[in-house]
């Protein structure tokens, strides 16, 4: 089981933590003509990297507040875990 | 509005699991806490109000992981501008309903919607580490926590490391559930339902 360290609460296990996908998708801008293509990328297109990645994670059965992660895919190394508000460097 | 306890039918007085030629004081107590008054207290990102000079039946809204509490109210942290406050006083809400206007805040009453299960008793956090994978060795007296029971999402409340006394609030349609792991949990030690 991985151990991820929340933000606000501290280092919990990944059982009381959803995952929420990559965390650098950007959504399209608001109230600019997007094209299918734009909105199908944005949606349903994800990379899949061996090596760090940035995600979201969700403390849903803890402070219920998200967060980005960066973790090693292969190996599932956390390296930093940073509010929404921060940048992970 | 008549409450009905979702234990109602559930919680029976008496001793269970292994508790023979053991004493009293050996065996963990549980208990049902009923009847109290919860609200949540969440603090919506726009307001500019300074929580830490606002006080709630004279206290401090508490930092993370903390309760504040006195004789009848406990302030338990739930997340980032998220508390919850119980008490057994059936007015709170008018107590605090001047300081926290709604225009900073939005107070839902909750007080039909949880379960709270009591643990008493030396083993009280043997227990709860059968089904939670929390670290609690690191919570003490006055800290609090949320997590998972088996799957069933718990906040967990510190109340006293001396006797060691745990309560375990659930969503009620849990309770049930969450009675029922608690008290398998507690039958290798012996327990009083009282």
């Amino acid at each position: 089981m991985l151990h991820i360290k929340c933000p606000y609460c501290g280092l919990r296990a990944q059982k009381e933590f959803a995952y929420g996908g990559d965390a650098t998708v950007k959504r399209p801008e608001l109230n600019k003509e997007v094209s299918s293509e734009e909105w199908n990328n944005f949606v349903y297109m994800r990379k899949s990297p061996r090596g760090k990645h940035i995600e979201l994670w969700h403390h849903i059965s803890g402070c219920r507040q998200w967060f980005k992660a960066q973790r090693d895919t292969a190996t599932h190394e956390i390296f930093q875990t940073a509010k929404m508000s921060e940048e992970i460097k | 509005m008549t409450y009905t306890s979702s234990l109602n039918t559930v919680h029976k007085q008496g001793l269970f699991g292994d508790h023979e030629n053991k004493k009293e004081n050996e065996l963990i107590k549980l208990r049902e806490i009923k009847d109290l008054t919860i609200y949540q207290l969440v603090k919506y990102k726009k307001s500019t109000a300074d929580i830490s000079k606002m006080n709630l039946d004279g206290l401090r809204l508490p930092e993370p992981l903390n309760v504040k509490s006195n004789s009848s109210t406990r302030i338990l942290w739930m997340g980032p501008d998220n508390w919850l406050v119980i008490s057994d006083k059936k007015n709170i809400y008018d107590t605090f309903k001047n300081d926290f206007l709604d225009t900073d805040f939005a107070i839902t009453d909750l007080s039909h919607s949880r379960t709270i299960i009591e643990i008493e008793g030396e083993l009280a956090r043997e227990v709860i580490k059968k089904g939670c994978p929390l670290n609690i060795n690191d919570l003490k007296e006055g800290n609090c926590s949320n997590s998972i029971f088996h799957a069933i999402t718990i906040t967990l409340d510190f109340i006293s490391d001396n006797p060691q006394v745990i309560r375990i609030l659930a969503l009620r349609s849990f309770g049930d559930s969450l009675h029922h792991s608690i008290t398998d949990a507690c039958l290798e030690f012996g327990y009083k339902a009282v």
